[in-house]
């Protein structure tokens, strides 16, 4: 094994995902590009409103480049970097990853095999740079594998597939020749049997994980493709179940983005999101210390009453809180146009939970206390302590606590409706998304239901979360599945 | 620095009112620059006094003195005192160089120094090319060898060990005893740790302190104690095979064992309890007859059973001075050697 | 060419020393001036938090949160109580016309959208919520286990599978439902599409839109709820059944034990605490329905044009906070405490059941 091949490799891969980056970069600017470009409808001069209904009847010509290309192309053409994108990201996630995990014992002819298919997929995407730097990056694991040049690696391959087919061949023989014994014999027909039984199983166990998988999927997949097409196909009493590229008309999403004013919404949703998670990290770090290491009188009992207030179903506090955030209390809502500060009421509000302290203080009473003693001892005080060494060590804890608050920033219904209902015209702009998807319309003049924009704004709303979700999905799903367990 | 403990006392009252006196007026001078064992069986108030000694726990009553300074009251950080735990307590999210900064980001000391001096700390302690790496990719020594260079990197006044020893395995427990005896005259500081293993405080400490029930029963160098203890309980405590104890009864000035008498001894007439250890016993022409019970032969000791005065009694001579199939076996050993305790105190009589 | 990336690399290094070091001196700069204040205090004999300080110390760590809650928790649970016995509380003057201890829960408990259905409705918010809470959480839990001990089953694909599992989790309630809401639909639907490849006459069948039969649309509801709720629970199952010793498979296997035996006699009791800790806790959450149905079917809660609604105990509560009618905070918080009422004496059942069956 020869150390320094694989440090080679190693390094040429790191250089590789900067121009993996690169290509990423480029397929992410021509897409933001090619998207500004596309043409809505014209705004109505008397009503203001624009006019969708006509959205797919539109044949709008596009100058690129000294050609003209008309609606058809320009979506081939956005669907293609789309598909570029959806390729190549994670698969630089993946790499970037695995590139710093790997050890020099994992590699073997597997991830030969996977960098030349990465190679291919370079080359496929136009990042021609990265293919080459891959193929040369096969060559050197090639060596390192087999310790001999590419070229006897594929000649090697023709008798290997060969020695593994007689090897086969060998072993079978070798099983009928050995049923001499009667007792032999039963046992071999119960060991067949118990395998026919096993696979079956396997193959049983399978389907029914397939079929719940598809059932889990399929909304997903419905919705991404209904996303993409034009309101008569939407409507179709037989529905296609497959777009061409030429025909996903992501002018959808763009009517949705702008005229729709979901750039708008989903921005203030992800204003609340990061406000109130770090008020929410904040308050809960300090108050599950104060609960888990400080000694005071009553601790226990202000944890209990604490406990039991969890119980509590929260529509009782939102009756009080509409009160409390009104002009009758705080004068959050309620007020004349303008005056109103409706991002404190959405945050402040749910800048605390119970559950997270509780969460978070069973996780810092877990860390040893001799850690503590040992930092007392080396002059260390309490609120150092707590952010050089507690909030570290509880980290995955701290996590799984911003995640739950995201997604249930992202969720929010409710209240939002009630306190941006109070009569203010001007209450729509802080709409967050889940109230600009079922209470802003998307029924035209017309009497129609634009159910692909509605889809399309769904999936608008959806795929964010989505990336998010595959790029961190192993720290997620441990996180969610260890803070049911704590209980 | 000279540590000195005067009258220090603990007393724990749990939730029904009853009291525990863990440390019982302890009254101690440390020499500075000494490694002192504090030593006892479980429970004999050796943590607790250690403890004392960091400052977390507060003494009921008592003092405590660093050189000149009663530092009974002062807090911890502010003594300058090393600590290793039994666990090591390092911190498991940072790197081995990052553990031992810590105590100097509370210091005032120039980062160059700093970073200066964990090197030289951990090259000190032998773990010079660890530092990258984290506590749970180290062995069990090597983690206890970055808790002493964390507790010393501060250079403490006083280092404080508590049972450093027990979390290793018996191979590694050899090694490490010595590395800490090692590095602690490299320094120089003055140090103290807590064992319940006497064979472990006799072969490194320069001085021990033998507690029961948080009293003080000895303290002495290691040898000296060993052959010159001051009480039964310190008799019995140290030394394997552990020594034999009996009743004997002194009529006219002789020790009297098996109704015979045995030697002369310099005590008033009564009843007392003997103390003799198996390996001073020698075999000899003009020697007190003892009937064998059982022999085991040890390779180049031979382990005699017998009995004295009702009891069970061992003798560790060597096999040369033994045959096989002897009935009786006549004894001999040294006055000095002999440790006559009173019967209700528990301290020796016979030697001052 | 190789020395100017040396280069660059030791002068980035240098700077970030320099940063390090400034950020190293600003710390010992502070620590100094502590311990003057602390010395100082200590020479005085200055001790401003007294005989407790704990007390002190854990005020200013607790206040943030208790702040925030004293204003947006406990206060709210006390002014419920009040608020449940005013009579006609209107928000706009702050003004109320009297007390009535009972007079706001009789109007809950006599509405008749409520518990008793009135002929035409034909449904109430306590039974619509009963018949999902009783049909969606046995049938999610039940799914759930069988695809956790499936997935523990399989080694390759497991993480595949496990990730398409928890789509559901991480997605938007709303979104998702109308995506659900458009599949169910009449014309064209998928789902009708679907179930029309089995020869079943689809012209007219709605779901959701007009003219939707009760159990039709209940369908789509339960089935949307038992969807969306399957990623959690078979994260939370798939954990605990891996944190069961391999001992207690190993011995069963030496006794020749066959697979259903060891599902309902080794891992089902093994997992009991988190099954009923599941139980407990989506009885809870499935009373509390709501954004699921506000989804598929809006805020009025039924498809259009029906004489029945599907509305949930918390969405008839949420009729009621409007501030601009007189009287109606108190009915909602009337309602809330019912509610309230229901869940408790649901969970109290549930821990009395819990006590044959669990075994810890």
């Amino acid at each position: 094994m020869d150390k320094q091949l694989f440090i080679k490799s190693k390094k040429i891969e790191s250089i590789t995902f900067i121009f993996d980056i690169l290509a990423i970069i480029a397929y992410i600017a021509l897409f933001l590009m090619l998207f500004n470009l596309l043409q809505l409808p014209d705004l109505d001069p008397i009503s203001g409103s624009m006019d969708l209904d006509n959205l797919e009847f539109l044949t709008p010509t596009y100058e690129l480049l000294g050609s003209n290309l008309d609606k058809w192309q320009m979506n081939s053409i956005i669907s293609i970097l789309v598909i570029f994108l959806v390729v190549t990201f994670p698969m630089l996630f993946i790499n970037i990853k695995k590139n710093k995990t790997r050890t020099i014992y994992e590699v073997d002819s597997y991830a030969v095999g996977s960098k030349f298919v990465q190679a291919l997929i370079n080359l496929l995407t136009f990042n021609f740079v990265g293919a080459g730097l891959r193929i040369y990056n096969t060559f050197i694991l090639i060596k390192f594998v087999k310790g001999y040049s590419p070229k006897e690696f594929f000649q090697s391959i023709i008798p290997a597939i060969k020695k593994w087919f007689a090897d086969r061949k060998v072993k079978k023989e070798k099983i009928n020749e050995d049923t001499i014994d009667e007792y032999s014999a039963s046992l071999k027909r119960s060991i067949r049997r118990q395998n026919t039984i096993g696979a079956l199983r396997m193959l049983g166990t399978y389907l029914f994980l397939v079929l719940m998988a598809l059932i889990i999927i399929i909304p997903f997949y419905w919705m991404v493709l209904t996303s993409l097409k034009t309101f008569t196909e939407s409507v179709a009493i037989n529905p296609k179940f497959f777009l061409s590229i030429s025909r996903w008309n992501w002018v959808n999403y763009k009517v949705v983005l702008t005229e729709l004013n979901f750039g708008l919404y989903i921005k203030n949703t992800v204003t609340v999101a990061i406000f109130s998670t770090l008020g929410t990290i904040l308050t809960t770090i300090f108050a599950a210390y104060a609960f888990a290491r400080i000694e005071f009188k009553g601790r226990e009992l202000l944890f209990s009453i604490l406990i039991m207030t969890m119980m509590i179903p929260g529509e009782l506090y939102i009756i009080t809180n509409f009160i409390t955030v009104s002009k009758n209390g705080l004068g959050w809502i309620g007020m004349p146009t303008g005056e109103n500060k409706y991002f404190l009421a959405m945050i402040i509000p749910f800048v605390t939970s119970i559950s997270y302290i509780f969460f978070l203080r069973q996780n810092f009473k877990q860390i040893p206390e001799s850690l503590y003693k040992a930092a007392r001892v080396d002059g260390c005080s309490d609120f150092k302590y707590l952010m050089r060494v507690m909030v570290p060590i509880a980290s995955p804890t701290i996590f799984t606590i911003t995640i739950l608050n995201v997604f249930s920033s992202w969720n929010a219904y409710i209240w939002p409706r009630i306190i941006t209902g109070v009569g203010d015209p001007d209450a729509k702009n802080y709409w967050l998304i889940s109230n600009a998807l079922r209470d802003s319309t998307f029924v035209q003049d017309s009497g129609r239901v634009m159910y692909n924009l509605q889809i399309a704004a769904s999936a608008l709303v959806t795929v964010p979360l989505l990336i998010v979700f595959f790029m961190f999905r192993k720290y997620i799903m441990n996180g969610i599945g260890r803070s049911g367990t704590k209980g | 620095m000279e540590l000195r403990l005067e009258n220090l006392t603990k007393v724990f009252t749990n939730k029904t009112g009853q009291e525990t006196r863990a440390v019982d007026n302890l009254d101690i001078t440390i020499e500075s620059g000494t490694l002192v064992a504090l030593l006892g069986p479980s429970g004999c108030g050796k943590s607790t006094t250690l403890f004392m000694i960091a400052g977390l726990v507060k003494p009921t009553s008592g003092k405590i003195f660093f050189g000149e300074d009663d530092v009974t009251k002062l807090a911890p950080e502010k003594r300058g005192i090393g600590l290793v735990f039994q666990n090591y307590a390092l911190y498991p999210h940072m790197t081995v160089f990052k553990n031992i900064l810590f105590p100097l980001e509370n210091m005032d000391v120039p980062r160059d120094e700093a970073f200066q001096r964990v090197k030289e700390m951990a090259n000190l302690v032998g773990i010079g090319e660890l530092l990258d790496r984290k506590p749970s990719q180290l062995s069990g020594g090597q983690q206890q060898r970055v808790a002493i260079a964390r507790a010393l990197v501060k250079k403490p006044r006083v280092l404080l060990l508590d049972e450093p020893l027990s979390n290793l395995d018996a191979r590694l427990r050899l090694q490490m005893r010595e590395e800490i005896k090692r590095i602690q005259r490299e320094t120089g500081i003055t140090t103290i740790f807590v064992t319940h293993d006497q064979e472990e405080a006799m072969s490194i400490s320069d001085k021990m302190v033998v507690l029961d029930f948080g009293k003080e029963q000895q303290y002495d160098a290691p040898q000296d104690m060993y052959n010159q203890p001051d009480n039964l309980f310190v008799a019995r405590f140290l030394g394997n095979p552990p020594i034999n104890a009996f009743e004997a009864e002194v009529k006219n000035k002789k020790l009297i064992i098996n109704n015979k008498p045995f030697m002369n001894v310099n005590v008033p007439d009564g009843l007392y309890d003997v103390g003799m250890r198996p390996e001073n016993f020698r075999v000899h022409e003009k020697g007190f007859e003892t009937e064998i019970k059982d022999i085991f032969h040890i390779g180049r000791d031979t382990m005699i059973h017998f009995e004295f005065n009702g009891k069970n009694v061992r003798a560790l001579v060597d096999s040369d001075s033994m045959t096989d199939n002897q009935k009786t076996v006549l004894l001999t050993i040294k006055p000095e050697r002999v440790y006559i305790f009173d019967k209700e105190t528990g301290k020796v009589v016979n030697h001052a | 060419m190789r020395n100017l990336i040396k280069n660059v690399k030791g002068f980035l290094i240098k700077i970030g020393n320099i940063i390090k070091t400034f950020f190293w001196n600003v710390r010992r700069i502070i620590n100094n001036f502590k311990r003057k204040i602390s010395n100082f205090l200590d020479k005085h004999k200055i001790n401003p938090a007294g005989k407790f300080p704990g007390w002190a110390k854990a005020l200013l760590y607790l206040s943030p949160a208790l702040i925030v809650l004293a204003v947006f928790t406990f206060w709210p649970i006390i002014n419920s109580f009040a608020l449940v016995v005013y009579e006609n509380y209107n928000m706009t003057n702050n003004t109320i016309t009297g007390y009535t201890i009972f007079g706001n829960f009789l109007r809950v408990l006599t509405d008749e959208s409520f518990i008793v259905p009135a002929s035409h409705t034909a449904s109430s918010a306590v039974i619509n919520t009963l018949i999902i809470v009783f049909i969606s959480v046995p049938i999610s839990i039940f799914i759930a286990l069988g695809v956790s001990v499936a997935l523990n089953s399989i080694k390759p694909l497991k993480g595949f599978f496990q990730t398409i599992y928890f789509l559901p989790y991480v997605t938007n309630t709303i979104a998702i439902g109308l995506v659900f809401a458009y599949m169910f639909r009449t014309d064209g639907g998928l789902v009708n599409q679907f179930i029309g490849l089995f020869g079943v006459d689809t012209a007219g069948l709605s779901w959701v839109e007009s003219n939707a039969v009760y159990w039709r649309s209940m369908f789509v509801l339960i089935f949307y709820s038992i969807w969306s709720a399957l990623a959690f629970k078979i994260m939370v199952f798939l954990t605990s059944i891996q944190g069961i010793d391999k001992q207690y498979y190993q011995a069963a296997a030496i006794d020749a034990t066959p697979k259903g035996r060891i599902f309902s006699k080794i891992t089902v009791p093994l997992i009991s605490p988190m099954i009923f800790y599941i139980t407990v806790t989506s009885v809870i959450g499935a009373f509390k329905i709501y954004n699921a149905i506000v989804a598929l079917f809006g805020v009025q809660g039924a498809p259009p044009g029906v004489n029945y609604n599907l509305q949930s105990i918390v969405m008839y509560i949420y009729q009621f906070i409007d501030g601009s009618k007189e009287g109606q905070l108190s009915v909602a918080a009337a309602g809330s405490l019912i509610l309230f009422a229901i869940i408790l004496v649901l969970t109290i059942v549930q821990m009395q059941v819990s006590k044959k069956r669990v075994h810890y």
